[in-house]
């Protein structure tokens, strides 16, 4: 995939607004690519495409955060198409995992029948950002060693 | 630096702060190489990788357990420690530069030239005369060996550099008497409770006969015992483990060099993130996330070794968490290697190692 | 070290195996199979074992996919390694539903007559149960040896904690034990003078192979305001204070334990793997120990079978299950033992034939070794086979802490709550120790899955907002679980029925179960204890119970979800005769002469100790008597006629 795809930029750039991750860190955990294949497999090319439309026309609508907050509240989460899928994007990046839409999402959107619940990849589950946002590490996965558990969780501040 | 014959303890000191240096700068391209691979691809090939970073942390242990025995103190953060890369090994090899690139084949044929067993053998023994030196006329900034003659010269392999410092530690117990001479306080050892791993045992080094063993353990660990492809333990020595990955085929015990029998190593070159050779900070936008990263893996990095360097220098028990910082630094590094650099089509990031650029974190 | 660079195959196949007659044949490859199966190997004998699983596990490549199934698995119950074999089934928690009345629960493997639905579950693979056991290892106190004769509660066991004690000691140095003998130094019961000893539960400065596993930094947040809790309790009081826990992963070895390991300090051991791959040092606090260790820093019994494998003396034989043993009605000895060898987990198609040998060891664990022999048609004397089925029932209470003491840090758990474990009052209500778990709520609530899904879908919160409320609701969690003793009655039992089978044709174990009183007072006394803790810490207390939940007990008005402990047990308990038990104390069966019943189905009581260690001891001790047996008949081979009684009856 060439990462410069003007569309993976814009995946990115939501990423970043749902998570609260810079691009660097989105792009560090190395599935960056993957869950952008995902979302576009599973929801189909043009709700996809929708939805990095309506975000791209809200950043250019808003002139600061309190105004981009509303947008997206307004136009994605609150939205019986767009918002599903944005809240899907967010838990995949926090634990790797797409879950399944709900029924009448299915219904009146659904266009494939790979959506059910499921671990993008080994890595994705890896690279959960839940673990990094509580200052722990995924359960199984990049440990930190002996005896590191002694001393108060280093949380992030955000 | 510049080492010469091994006539007093100070000479010894130096030698073993090389071997120190030598063992640690292995260890940045060798990571770098293992992180470079896509996840969950290469795998194979990374347990082989990871399994030689293992023993050369052993031997970077063995080699300050030495130093401390005959009362030396290892010096891991001494400017200059780590080497600016490409550069030559400390020990004066210098037909061939060691990079921080990523995992390829060019890659693995020079970690063949880093653990290359010794050129000769003589009656199948470690050569007692170092036939292989040669001279040179270029610019070094590691050491080289100046003869009696006044001559400078380059050791061929790291064995050869070991079997040197093994007659100097022989000569100078005999010279000064082995408890004269193994003078150094025993609690500065690094003992079995403080380093073991599946890579083979930590020896404190107390007498002539322990820290020999210390470096036999080193160079047969590196290029085999006596020409064979296993050392005395039977185990693979890293050229061999290396060549595994360049044949793409596993070694059986009791196959002879060169031809593998075992199963095929699977290896995928694509799946590598293409990074910047030999990456400087400078290579990285300032005020780019990619830049700030690095800085702060090189700030770690050097923290790391200054942590390190402490256990060495009579706080043994700080090496347990100082070793749970690597799991740190491997996060940061993925990080990295996972970003392109900004403005560079198709070319990755990856740490530098330059930390003698970044002022330390905290002192330990 | 483990650095096989050669091809050795360890697994033999079922033709191979059927031609030969081994000195010893053992079903199960965990821990109790290990032990024993490397114990009389190294002592010339040879030995088989029968393995339900697949055993390519011991591969290192092996392992990897064990661990990219349980990464990839959308359900991280305690047997997610592992990819599902109807061949061989094993019990799945997440798929543990209610129990209707009237009507046996037959979803899972297995048949759940209730009352009580219990969610426990082992494992059918090379090295057993041990695959996802937590690792923790106290040992058994001096009393829970002596129910009866102390509290007229229970069973006494045919043999004392003091006569166990230095088997004990060969099960920590097995195992590979991280702890602190001080630690586990509370005030406890002697047995003779039915008073609080003051003698050490270890004797001779006894220390343990490392030293005890860091506590958490929330052990140490909890400790703070929990230390010095006084109570009183049927008379005794009590003081409480947080205490590490003995575990069996590496750690830093106790210079001191040379003197028990031969003048040497005390050398861990690595990661099981047969080809260049040098990993398993200390533990890296992965907060994975069940369901699986990703740098086997945690002991499991594969440790063991490898060393067993080794001595070239031993053969492995996977994917096969014991279907029947078959004795002789003549001598009442074990002749043989029928198998069903399957070659594809995904075929029903299987081969069989009979295994041979002089000795016979069912290793298989409480419930499978139960199911084996009832399966067989082979009842006891006693009539207690497959009865006295015990399991520790575990009841979780989980708050808020005032601040961020961190979870999923650490191993699953480091300390707890031991005092409560020993005193007069057992002879009314159950003992129990608690756990302070490092990994939050998840036991209780799924977290920290269901607090993410709930702060997006229900709390509307994304980005900067989403991860704060992350911190808030996960980084503060607190649970206790309260393991509660649980005694032994012969209406909870495994029991067959032709009915209901697996998809080789192999009898399903029938569970009934119910949670005694006795046990059900402890839990209740543990819900107020746990509120009394949560007022000293200030925690939020979000302890819910749901009349749902397929563990709901109702007890005195009260409703509590009870969880099952893994801690099966007692299915053919041992005792001083064939009419009041199935085995003696080395764990030989009353009945068959010339077969032993290992594991902690001979266990009469399970105190308030996680029942490996205490299993890992008897196994010690019931291999010297295999060993013994084993000379004997090699002493007197050329003699024709049957060299054991028998006592059949």
């Amino acid at each position: 995939m060439d990462i410069n795809l003007i569309e993976f930029q814009f995946f990115l750039k939501l990423s970043e607004k749902l998570t609260a991750f810079t691009s660097f860190q989105l792009q560090g955990t190395g599935v960056a690519e993957a869950y952008y294949s995902t979302v576009k497999n599973v929801v189909g090319v043009t709700i996809f495409q929708e939805l990095i439309d309506t975000f791209n026309k809200i950043q250019t609508d808003s002139d600061d955060e309190t105004s981009l907050d509303k947008e997206i509240r307004h136009r994605i989460l609150s939205n019986s198409k767009l918002g599903p899928v944005a809240r899907n994007i967010i838990k995949m990046w926090f634990v790797g995992t797409w879950y399944q839409l709900p029924n009448y999402w299915l219904e009146k959107y659904g266009v494939s029948n790979s959506d059910s619940t499921f671990v993008v990849s080994e890595n994705a589950y890896k690279e959960g950002l839940l673990w990094p946002t509580i200052g722990a590490h995924p359960m199984g996965a990049k440990a930190p060693g002996y005896g590191t558990w002694e001393d108060p969780p280093k949380i992030p501040t955000v | 630096m510049t080492l010469r014959e091994i006539n007093d303890v100070e000479d010894l000191y130096e030698y073993l702060y090389a071997a120190i240096q030598l063992e640690h700068a292995t260890i940045p391209p060798y990571i770098t190489s293992m992180y470079t691979m896509k996840p969950n691809s290469n795998l194979e090939a990374y347990n082989v990788i990871r399994v030689i970073v293992v023993e050369e942390m052993l031997h970077l242990t063995l080699a300050a357990n030495v130093l401390n025995a005959i009362g030396g103190a290892p010096n891991l953060i001494k400017e200059g420690f780590v080497p600016e890369f490409p550069t030559y090994l400390p020990n004066g090899e210098e037909d061939f530069e060691v990079n921080i690139e990523s995992f390829s084949p060019k890659t693995i044929d020079n970690f063949l030239m880093i653990e290359r067993p010794a050129r000769e053998y003589q009656d199948g023994h470690v050569p007692k005369q170092f036939t292989s030196f040669k001279n040179t006329s270029r610019k070094r900034i590691l050491p080289t060996y100046i003869s009696a003659e006044g001559e400078e010269k380059h050791f061929y392999s790291i064995g050869e550099f070991y079997a040197f410092i093994g007659e100097g530690l022989t000569k100078l117990s005999l010279k000064l008497g082995e408890e004269e001479f193994f003078k150094g306080d025993p609690e500065r050892q690094i003992t079995p409770e403080y380093y073991y791993s599946g890579g083979g045992e930590i020896i404190p080094v107390t007498n002539l006969e322990s820290a020999l063993e210390a470096i036999r353990l080193i160079s047969e660990q590196g290029e085999g015992f006596e020409g064979a492809i296993y050392d005395n333990e039977g185990e693979l020595s890293h050229y061999y483990r290396f060549e595994q990955i360049k044949l793409g085929r596993y070694y059986l015990a009791g196959d002879t060099a060169g031809n593998p029998k075992g199963k095929e190593l699977t290896i995928d070159w694509d799946a590598v993130y293409n990074i910047k050779t030999n990456p400087k900070m400078e290579d990285y936008p300032e005020e780019s996330e990619l830049y700030e990263a690095n800085v702060k893996f090189n700030t770690y990095y050097k923290n790391f070794l200054a942590k390190i360097n402490d256990a060495f220098n009579g706080n043994p028990q700080n090496l347990i968490p100082a070793i749970g910082e690597m799991f740190v630094l491997k996060n940061m590094a993925y990080e990295l290697i996972h970003n392109p650099i900004p403005g560079k089509e198709g070319v990755y990031g990856a740490p530098t190692f330059e930390v003698d650029k970044v002022p330390e974190i905290s002192k330990v | 070290m483990s650095n096989d660079h050669s091809k050795i195959t360890y697994t033999i196949d079922h033709s191979t195996a059927s031609q030969k007659v081994y000195d010893v044949v053992i079903v199960g490859s965990g821990i109790s199979g290990s032990i024993l199966a490397n114990e009389i190997a190294k002592e010339g004998f040879s030995v088989l074992i029968v393995e339900a699983g697949p055993g390519k596990d011991l591969s290192l490549t092996g392992y990897e996919k064990l661990l990219n199934t349980f990464y990839t698995a959308v359900t991280k119950d305690n047997n997610a390694p592992y990819k599902s074999n109807p061949n061989a089934p094993m019990p799945r928690s997440p798929k543990v539903q209610k129990a209707r009345l009237g009507h046996p629960n037959t979803d899972n493997y297995m048949v759940q007559n209730g009352p009580f639905v219990t969610d426990t579950s082992y494992s059918r693979v090379v090295g057993g149960t041990t695959m996802h056991w937590e690792a923790k290892t106290p040992r058994m106190l001096p009393e829970d040896f002596k129910m009866r004769t102390l509290f007229d509660k229970g069973l006494d066991w045919p043999i004392t904690y003091r006569e166990l004690q230095p088997y004990y000691r060969m099960a920590e140095k097995e195992i590979g034990v991280s702890g602190n003998v001080e630690s586990q130094e509370f005030k406890h019961l002697d047995p003779i003078t039915k008073e609080f000893s003051e003698t050490s539960l270890y004797a001779d400065n006894y220390v343990y192979p490392m030293h005890q596993m860091p506590p958490s930094y929330l052990d140490k947040c909890v400790a703070k305001d929990i230390n010095g809790t006084t109570l009183e309790l049927d008379g005794d009081k009590k003081e409480l204070k947080v205490r590490s826990f003995p575990q069996g992963r590496n750690g830093i070895p106790n210079v001191e334990y040379r003197k028990y390991n031969n003048g040497e300090v005390y050398r861990p051991v690595a990661a099981v793997s047969s080809h260049q791959a040098e990993i398993g040092e200390r533990c890296q606090g992965n907060n994975n120990c069940t369901p699986i260790c990703p740098v086997q820093a945690k002991y499991d019994a594969r440790k063991t079978l490898a060393k067993a494998l080794r001595t070239g003396r031993v053969d492995l034989l996977p994917q096969t299950i014991a279907s029947k043993v078959v004795v002789n009605p003549e001598n009442g000895r074990v002749t043989s033992i029928e198998y069903k060898n399957y070659k594809d987990v995904n075929s029903s198609e299987y081969e069989s034939g009979v295994l041979k040998g002089k000795i016979f060891i069912l290793a298989a664990n409480a419930i499978e070794n139960a199911r084996l022999m009832l399966a067989s048609g082979l009842k006891s004397t006693s009539n207690l086979m497959g009865k006295n089925f015990m399991d520790h029932p575990y009841l979780l209470c989980w708050g808020l802490l005032p601040e961020n003491t961190g979870t999923f840090r650490g191993t699953i758990c480091t300390s707890g709550i031991s005092d409560i474990r020993s005193g007069h009052f057992r002879r009314k209500q159950a003992a129990f120790a608690v756990d302070i778990h490092n990994d939050g709520w998840g036991w209780a609530t799924g977290s920290p899955y269901t607090n993410l899904l709930d702060i997006v879908d229900n709390k509307n919160k994304y980005g900067t907002a989403l991860r704060k409320e992350l911190v808030s609701q996960v980084s503060r969690q607190l649970l206790l679980a309260f393991m509660v003793e649980m005694l032994p009655e012969t209406s909870n039992k495994i029991s067959v029925n032709p009915q209901y089978r697996d998809r080789l044709g192999n009898m399903r174990p029938v569970v009934s179960f119910h949670v005694p009183d006795y046990s059900m007072e402890g839990v209740a006394y543990g819900r107020e204890l746990s509120k009394q803790l949560f007022q000293r810490l200030g925690a939020e207390d979000y302890s819910i119970y749901d009349p749902l939940d397929y563990g709901y007990v109702n007890y005195n008005g009260s409703g509590y979800a009870i969880r099952g402990g893994n801690h099966i047990a007692g299915t053919h308990i041992m005792g001083t005769s064939e009419r009041n038990s199935v085995v003696n104390f080395k764990q030989r069966s009353w009945d068959y002469d010339n077969l032993f019943l290992i594991g902690a189905g001979s266990m009469p009581t399970i105190g308030t100790s996680n029942t490996t260690l205490t299993m890992a001891a008897m196994c010690f001790l019931s291999a010297e008597e295999v060993i013994k047996d084993l000379k004997k008949i090699t002493s007197k081979t050329e003699i024709a006629s049957p060299i054991y009684n028998s006592i059949s009856g």
